[in-house]
């Protein structure tokens, strides 16, 4: 663990430190000011995430460093989910959004690096965003998964959804994404490497947390609300296969792959 | 099924997990699994009264039929029915200047493909700047770009260092009882830099630094140097040949594959010494049409089905009463 004391790490200390102050503003009632804090928050991870791109001269999606660094721009999603899905959880956003750049502020290696021929590819930007997209959704829905086991519901106000619709609704929202981004990474290693699909350890992962929702949706439809519990379970195995494929494969000897450039 | 077997064959590694799924029961797994897909479908009546379920069930058919059609087994089950006698895959080295339709199959075997592929030329390209690290004993550095001429200070105590040529295949010639020095243009790659170091009292010292050898120092030197380049392409310029004339020419990199006559040619190495030969990965390209089409049909299918019904007012379908358990 280490401080980083550059430009960068400046932005991202702000960043977290406006997302801590607005997540606290909202537990404490102060909803207005922890908005404004969350959105400075936002713009703060904004410039981050452009100075990272100046620095390195490519859309800064190529290791974990920049990969977190891109989730920790929640804010549109989160007022996506509330505006349009009737979603709720910013306070929960806020969260994951200091839960995903605490490893970026003070754990992953900040070096720039240059783009190896495999990664330069049209589908390289497609492909890690919209994973990335469908991670932030995934772990909306294990907020309301959780709120659900804990038997939370939102206030009336709002007109929210109740945590198990909630859990659904987002997972229907990153399933496809998840879709696409498996897809799309399996046209690129066609182009790349030769194989669409090379039985690597991070693509078997990935078919893995696909396959797990994949099931949620099936036992969803086949009981719909009656075991809400059980659907809960299964979207938060979800989230977990999916930390596995995006830390435990880069970061464990275990796993050795085409995928370990993303180690950075 | 799928998700257990997944998560084994993550433990496996790549080269054991491919053996795994390719296995006899695993194919027969396969098989059973598109024949349940194709079942379920007929038995399951909403799925062909919703066009998105048809679409991504249909899809995911298509990317298993088109798999189990271009594997290795497919492969052999064709040759042996309908007489198709494709290569897999397989690995073909070309020097520049020289052509082969030879392919070295996964099992050390040689097969031919019905033409030639030609290499033209191969080269390695890399980022600029380059980089000239210098590190002195006490554990100071610097890293500057590789430009000729530009004089870099060392501070007070080390002076200050030029780079005087670059050299993209050093050697050291015999002429008489002189060593010359000259960047070779035959066969070869050596990539060095020739340094000026100029001390605090005025005394010049010329170095060589070399890609290959960082820190090669003289006994008596203070400063570790290192010369550094990233590859930024591996570009070989193809041409394919049949009855002994060029029908089609491609520079190959990474990304950027070659498709001739049903297969892909791929960069998949090079002679790391002295780049005069390209290693090329050949694949037949059986069954992918029915993949990208089971592709196309999986992310239309998703699309449709969680987002337009929704997004076209179809929410109460989608999030309310369409689970058959309530």
């Amino acid at each position: 663990m280490e401080i980083k004391y550059t430009v960068q790490g400046l932005l991202i200390y702000i960043t977290i430190a406006a997302y801590l102050l607005a997540l606290l503003m909202s537990i404490f009632r102060l909803k207005k000011l922890g908005q404004l804090l969350y959105i400075f928050g936002f713009v703060a991870a904004v410039v981050s995430f452009g100075y990272r791109w100046y620095h390195v001269r490519h859309v800064p999606m190529q290791n974990l460093f920049e990969v977190f660094l891109c989730l920790g721009m929640i804010y549109p999603v989160s007022l996506f989910c509330r505006r349009v899905l009737r979603v709720g959880g910013q306070s929960a956003d806020m969260l994951i959004g200091i839960v995903v750049l605490f490893p970026v502020g003070f754990i992953f290696n900040a070096n720039p690096q240059k783009l190896p021929p495999a990664l330069q590819s049209w589908l390289f930007v497609p492909h890690v965003a919209v994973y990335v997209l469908s991670y932030i959704f995934m772990a909306k829905a294990v907020f309301h998964a959780v709120l659900q086991l804990i038997g939370k519901t939102p206030g009336p106000q709002g007109n929210l959804l109740p945590p198990e619709e909630a859990t659904y609704r987002m997972i229907c929202v990153g399933f496809p994404l998840l879709t696409i981004g498996l897809v799309l990474g399996s046209v690129w290693g066609k182009l790349a490497w030769g194989d669409y699909w090379g039985w690597d350890p991070k693509e078997l992962w990935s078919l893995a947390s696909w396959l797990v929702y994949v099931g949620y949706l099936h036992f969803r439809y086949m009981y719909g609300k009656k075991h809400a519990q059980i659907n809960s379970i299964w979207a938060i195995t979800g989230l977990v296969v999916i930390v596995v494929t995006l830390l435990w494969v880069n970061l464990s000897r275990f796993f050795p792959g085409l995928h370990n450039y993303g180690a950075g | 099924m799928l998700f257990v077997f997944s998560i084994y064959g993550a433990f496996l590694g790549s080269q054991r997990a491919k053996e795994f799924f390719n296995s006899v029961p695993l194919a027969v797994y396969w098989m059973t699994f598109v024949l349940l897909l194709v079942v379920g479908i007929f038995i399951f009546k909403r799925l062909l009264r919703v066009p998105a379920l048809l679409l991504i069930h249909a899809g995911c058919i298509l990317v298993l039929v088109g798999s189990i059609w271009g594997s290795r087994a497919g492969h052999e089950l064709r040759k042996k029915f309908f007489g198709i006698d494709k290569i897999p895959t397989g690995l073909t080295i070309i020097y520049e200047g020289n052509s082969d339709n030879r392919v070295i199959l996964e099992d050390d075997r040689i097969r031919e493909l019905p033409f030639y592929i030609g290499l033209k030329d191969f080269r390695i390209e890399h980022y600029k700047p380059e980089y000239l690290h210098v590190q002195t004993r006490q554990g100071d550095n610097w890293k500057f770009p590789v430009e000729i001429d530009t004089e870099y200070s060392l501070g007070s105590e080390y002076g200050t260092i030029k780079i005087i040529k670059v050299f993209e295949n050093f050697k050291i010639n015999l002429e008489g009882d002189n060593r010359v020095i000259v960047d070779d243009s035959g066969p070869g790659s050596n990539p060095a830099l020739e340094v000026q170091i100029q001390s605090p009292d005025g005394r010049i010292k010329t170095r060589y630094v070399f890609e290959r050898f960082p820190g090669h120092t003289h006994t008596d030197d203070e400063l570790f140097l290192s010369y550094e380049r990233i590859i930024s392409e591996y570009i070989s310029e193809l041409q394919v040949i049949r009855d002994a004339g060029v029908v089609a020419e491609k520079d190959i990199q990474v990304n950027h594959p070659l498709h001739y006559g049903g297969y892909h040619f791929y960069q998949q190495d090079y002679d790391h010494q002295n780049a005069r030969y390209t290693i090329l990965m050949v694949t037949s390209d059986s069954g992918l049409a029915l993949v990208y089409i089971g592709y196309i049909m999986l992310c239309v299918g998703v699309c449709w089905h969680f987002w337009i019904n929704k997004l076209s007012g179809g929410e109460k379908q989608i999030f309310k009463t369409e689970t058959k358990g309530e």
